[in-house]
């Protein structure tokens, strides 16, 4: 069923925790997911569905047990800069500076240093840090440090970028211009995005196409396809989209209703 | 781990090691003691021979300073212990990443640890004296012998506990396995390191007067057990004292180099918040 343009294609994708201690967690069931070349994905569902999960997977940073993700047509290996990961917790290098965890990824990129301290103040820029260039993250704020960690990947420029609800520790105002920021991005150079938020809004705004998951274990529950004209200013305010998300919100709290009963029981 | 300079570091260093000395408040509770000490020592209650008072005491630290004796002493003493420290800290650390990396390591050391740890190393003084003899050697190897452990337990500990997502970021960015451990894993896990050399810092210097006590030679230990055969009392007590402020000029050192070195940890900032 694949054709040329798919770039990420996930096939019967199960996952489950096997915590030392403790007992199994089947996280994923049975997932399936074409994503083209180039094409902007939002994944929402309720908390624990396993959306971490999935992202892991692609990145390789987990193994994958049953089922297939391929990317480019191949099996996906361990991890590496063609897929740039923002994890939800920043995980940012404590002992190096804002500068440091930038500069990180452009080392080992084997770029020349002047053009590393160049690439890593127009990124530190773009997201909001300069005059912190020289901070550590444990004098940074949580939304700082979310747009530290989005700076570090965006600046090795991996044709695949997996997102962990990167905007979820942004105020509101920071968070819209980041949104933009990104899609400027994306336009810029088009990446392969995959985009976890629980922003229904957010995930319209930036998505061409939003995969709502099942409560654990996650499933792919429905997928929504959200073609509008993301460069009218209007676009928010608009008909098609408000419908969108009404969509996509009655789906996703259902979900999160199932979710909550599940803990209940 | 460039810190140094930063006005984080500076920052914590203002309020920090310096402040703390020059805090006189913090040093009452110690003056109490040596006020107790001299009064008591002069009300009669006791002989001199029992408890010399603390200025013949500091008396008697202060001529041996200026003859000159006592520079040696504490020279050997500070010598045999930090190397002693040295070995113990490079071994240690070695030790605890092979283990982590290593299951053949692990399977080899684990129980050796678990049950070497809590013995009084003290006990093998004897054999250690049968194979090396009476001179440096058998020291150096007690003192090595004794402080590995805490660094080798704290090594494990903390390699085996960096969180999962700060390995997969550096490898995400393009790090091979080995600048994994050395870029990721040992910054990481530094800071518990640290606390583990902390701990045996003091340790190598114990098991250094100890053994010194024991085997003679010059240094701290040798000195004291030298003026208790002479029932030269103000000596003996002197050698406390000496004991006592090396040690904590020791300890001293490493918290304000721990400072120094952790200027990014959270720990940092609230001395600096305080
Ligand atoms: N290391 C782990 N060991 C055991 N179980 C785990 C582990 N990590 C996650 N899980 C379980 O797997 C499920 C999916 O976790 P995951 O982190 O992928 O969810 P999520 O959709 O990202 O949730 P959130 O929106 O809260 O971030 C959860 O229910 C969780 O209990
Ligand atoms: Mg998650």
């Amino acid at each position: 069923m694949s054709t040329m343009s798919e770039l990420i294609s996930i096939d019967g994708v199960c996952h489950t925790y096997t915590p030392a201690h403790g007992r199994e967690v089947l996280a994923l069931d049975n997932v399936s997911l074409q994503v083209q070349r180039q094409e902007f994905v939002a994944l929402l569902g309720p908390s624990g569905c396993g959306k971490s999960t999935l992202l892991y997977l692609i990145g390789g940073f987990l193994p994958v047990t049953q089922g297939s993700i391929r990317v480019d047509g191949k099996p996906v290996g361990g991890p590496g800069p063609d897929r740039g990961i923002v994890f939800q917790h920043f995980a940012l290098f404590p002992w190096k500076t804002v500068r440091g965890n930038v500069l990180y990824g452009l080392e080992k990129m084997g770029l020349p240093r002047a053009e590393r301290e160049e690439r890593a103040r127009t990124f530190i820029d773009m997201v909001g840090l300069s005059g912190f260039e020289e901070s550590y993250p444990s004098q940074l704020s949580g939304g700082m440090k979310q747009r530290a960690a989005i700076a570090r990947t965006l600046a090795i420029d991996p044709g695949i970028l997996l997102m962990d609800e990167p905007f979820g520790a942004l105020d509101a105002q920071t968070r819209g211009l980041m949104q933009a920021e990104l899609l400027r991005i994306w336009r810029g150079s088009p990446k392969t995005v995959m985009f976890v938020t629980h922003d229904v809004h957010e995930a319209v705004y930036l998505a061409r196409r939003i995969v709502v998951m099942s409560a654990r274990p996650g499933r792919v529950k429905a997928v929504i396809e959200a073609d509008l004209d993301r460069a009218d200013p209007q676009l928010t305010k608009s008909r098609a989209f408000i419908d969108i998300v009404d969509e996509v919100w009655s789906l996703v709290r259902e979900e999160a209703v199932r979710a909550e009963r599940y803990r209940a029981e | 781990m460039a810190t140094v300079g930063t006005p984080l570091a500076t920052k914590a260093t203002r309020h920090g090691p310096l402040w703390s000395v020059l805090n006189l408040s913090g040093w009452i509770p110690l003056l109490v003691i040596a006020i107790a000490w001299e009064l008591c020592a002069r009300s009669g209650m006791v002989t001199a021979y029992m408890l010399p008072p603390l200025s013949v005491v500091l008396e008697r630290i202060g001529s041996d300073a200026i003859e000159g004796s006592l520079g040696l002493q504490v020279a050997m003493t500070l010598y045999r212990s930090l190397l002693g420290f040295a070995i113990a800290a490079l071994v240690g650390v070695v030790l605890g990443v092979g283990i982590n990396r290593s299951r053949f390591m692990r399977w080899l050391f684990d129980p050796l640890i678990s049950v070497g740890f809590p013995m009084p190393k003290i006990a093998f003084l004897p054999i250690v004296i049968l194979w090396f003899g009476f001179h440096d050697l058998s020291k150096l190897t007690m003192i090595v012998f004794d402080a590995v452990f805490p660094v080798v337990t704290a090594t494990v500990a903390a390699t085996a506990t960096v969180a999962r997502e700060l390995l997969w970021s550096a490898r995400n960015l393009g790090a091979n396995e080995g600048q994994v451990w050395r870029e990721v894993v040992l910054p990481a896990a530094f800071p518990q390191i640290m606390t583990g050399l902390q701990v045996a810092l003091p340790i190598a210097l114990i098991v250094c007067i100890v053994t010194e006590m024991k085997m003679g030679g010059t240094g701290l230990g040798g000195a004291m057990m030298e003026t208790s055969r002479f029932a030269d009392s103000p000596g003996v007590f002197a050698g406390i004292v000496e004991i006592a402020v090396v040690g904590y000029v020791l300890v001293w050192i490493m918290s304000i180099l721990r400072r120094k070195l952790l200027g990014w940890h959270p720990e940092s900032q609230a001395v600096s918040n305080r």
